[in-house]
């Protein structure tokens, strides 16, 4: 359980964050979304106890991070954006030494080197440099040395930049496997990434964070309802009266030749199955039926680029 | 203190596989053997009143210094500013050691790689015992005066190193600071003033390393350089700690 409260960070007269609130619980993996320059990386930083906020709190299962005990730090682990290493060190003694550095016993270390390697598929490449190692590798080494020491928290700033697509799957089923018993607190900017690994998302954007919630609750809320398209196999008469006869349709257009249908439904409502039963009696073929559900990049869209909207305000207004 | 050793160990390990190290040993052995060379030569000819071999090669001379000087800047430029340079800070300041641990590591593993880069010139003793004998007296003096002042010097470029995420500019930045301290002392001889002339004389390093050379210790020395340690050392982590204030 990890917690942020009210935290604000100021660099000279720029307020990077400005009053972030908000806790992840064990096994929750939470997302932060935001556009580049939306203060991320910086509560990233705060969060993990690199910098401490101009004011506000963060605490570790209700102690204070910042507060005098250096040890608190050993139950985060943190992969820092761009993932920083030594490139003159080997993959295996760059773990070892951030086992040293966490105080990891000897026989202990032994065993997590040898899990981690294995689990960020490391194994092969354990004795080379790794200033000769790729981007996904070296990902993948900061990923290993983020969890090495089995913290309770994880933080991790775009653990998938860099990565191809192979990659990013193994990355994200491990990303996964590592939420379901810790504290994992996340950072893309890549949308589905968001969707797919995320139990909540945190949009955050000018320091401030604008939406919160499911990506579900997310959708219903910026969004609101579901659409549906429909489309039979012939035009028959009586199609559209009978689908806005359907409970939660509100409304129905007609396109194409008139056997496609675009409907608008009442908010949380979603008549598909009914949809299906219409065709099966009716004996109409249905050839598509498909939900236009908003994607989370539109809400993201909408709740960020208020800036070019004001811009433009600015511009009529003068 | 198993963070800052740690730190220590990579930090150690980080001067043998970069290339700076072999080219600093190979320059600093060049160097001293010239010089060591060129030392017995001049007391080995008749023209020339003797001397004691050892006693000139750590003290009276400038070539000491130019080394001490370059030791301290080129040992320490790269020790915070990397850090902060490529990001890997974060994984350090995020782990569970802290500033204090971080910069005694730093600096204990360039403490110890100047030892190292001292330890041949004891062939040189080696030698001169072979032909001569040696009073031990000055020799362990002298080498007290050596990690002394070395010591201090290190203090400072792992300061200035702390201030800049460029190497370049930490060099520079010590380089001067040492320069000016060593003449600062060297003005002794050009005031005039009573007090002056004594508090300069205070802080000459060169008359230090003479009176070294020659086997005087003088306790007041080795605590100046001693504070001078914990000062620039405790000005390390406040720098370290003031990524926070920024």
């Amino acid at each position: 359980m990890i917690e942020a409260h009210d935290l604000t960070r100021q660099f000279g007269s720029f307020t990077a964050v400005a009053g972030v609130s908000f806790a992840v619980a064990d096994g929750e993996i939470v997302g932060m979304l935001g556009p580049n320059g939306a203060g991320k990386t910086t509560t990233l930083r705060m969060i993990t106890g690199f910098l401490p906020p101009s004011s506000g709190r963060v605490t570790l299962g209700g102690r204070d991070l910042f507060g005098d005990d250096v040890a608190l730090r050993r139950e985060i682990g943190y992969l820092p954006e761009n993932v920083a290493l030594y490139p003159e060190m080997r993959v295996e003694e760059y773990l070892v030494w951030r086992g040293h550095l966490e105080g990891m016993e000897r026989g202990l270390l032994r065993r997590r080197l040898a899990e981690v390697l294995e689990r960020c598929l490391l194994a092969d490449v354990r004795r080379q440099i790794i200033g000769t190692l790729s981007k996904g590798y070296r990902q993948r080494v900061g990923l290993a040395g983020a969890f090495l020491h089995d913290p309770r928290t994880l933080v991790l700033d775009e653990p998938t930049v860099g990565l191809d697509p192979k990659q990013i799957i193994a990355i994200r089923e491990l990303i996964r496997e590592l939420g379901r018993e810790r504290t994992l607190l996340l950072s893309t900017h890549i949308l589905p990434e968001v969707e797919l690994l995320c139990g909540r998302v945190l949009i955050i954007d000018r320091g401030k964070i604008v939406a919160e919630g499911t990506p579900t609750e997310l959708r219903e809320r910026w969004l609101g309802a579901l659409g549906v398209e429909v489309e039979f196999g012939a035009a028959a008469p009586g199609q559209r009266d009978a689908l806005l006869a359907l409970p939660g349709v509100e409304t129905a257009e007609a396109h194409g030749d008139g056997r496609r249908f675009v409907l608008g439904c009442a908010l949380g409502a979603d008549p598909r199955a009914e949809i299906f039963r219409l065709a099966v009696a009716r004996d109409w073929t249905l050839v598509e039926l498909s939900p236009t559900r908003a994607s989370l990049e539109d809400i993201f869209v909408r709740l960020t680029t208020h800036d070019e909207i004001e811009a433009q305000r600015a511009e009529v207004a003068s | 203190m198993n963070g800052a050793l740690a730190v220590l160990r990579r930090e150690l390990k980080a001067y043998f596989y970069s290339p700076l190290a072999y080219v600093i040993l190979t320059f600093f052995l060049a160097i001293q053997g010239y010089y060591f060379s060129v030392i017995v030569a001049f007391l080995a000819d008749p023209r020339f009143p003797g001397g004691k071999p050892l006693e000139l090669f750590f003290g009276q001379t400038i070539f000491t210094w130019l080394v001490l000087i370059f030791a301290g800047t080129f040992l320490t430029m790269r020790l915070l500013s990397e850090e902060f340079k490529s990001g890997t800070i974060e994984t350090l300041m995020t782990a569970p050691v802290s500033e204090t641990q971080v910069v005694l590591g730093k600096y204990l593993a360039a403490l110890l790689f100047y030892l190292f880069l001292w330890a041949p010139t004891l062939i040189y003793v080696a030698v001169v015992r072979a032909f001569t004998p040696v009073d031990w007296g000055p020799v362990a003096a002298s080498y007290l005066g050596i990690v002394g002042i070395g010591a201090l010097f290190l203090a400072i470029g792992i300061f200035a190193s702390a201030t800049s995420k460029n190497q370049i500019v930490a060099a520079i930045v010590t380089f001067f600071c040492l320069l000016v301290l060593f003449s600062v002392g060297l003005m002794e001889n050009l005031v005039n003033g009573a007090t002056a002339k004594a508090i300069l004389g205070h802080l000459n390093l060169w008359t230090h390393m003479d009176d070294f050379a020659k086997g005087i210790v003088d306790s007041r020395r080795l605590v100046y350089y001693a504070s001078g340690v914990g000062f620039f050392l405790f000005l390390t982590t406040r720098a370290l700690a003031a990524r926070k204030w920024r």
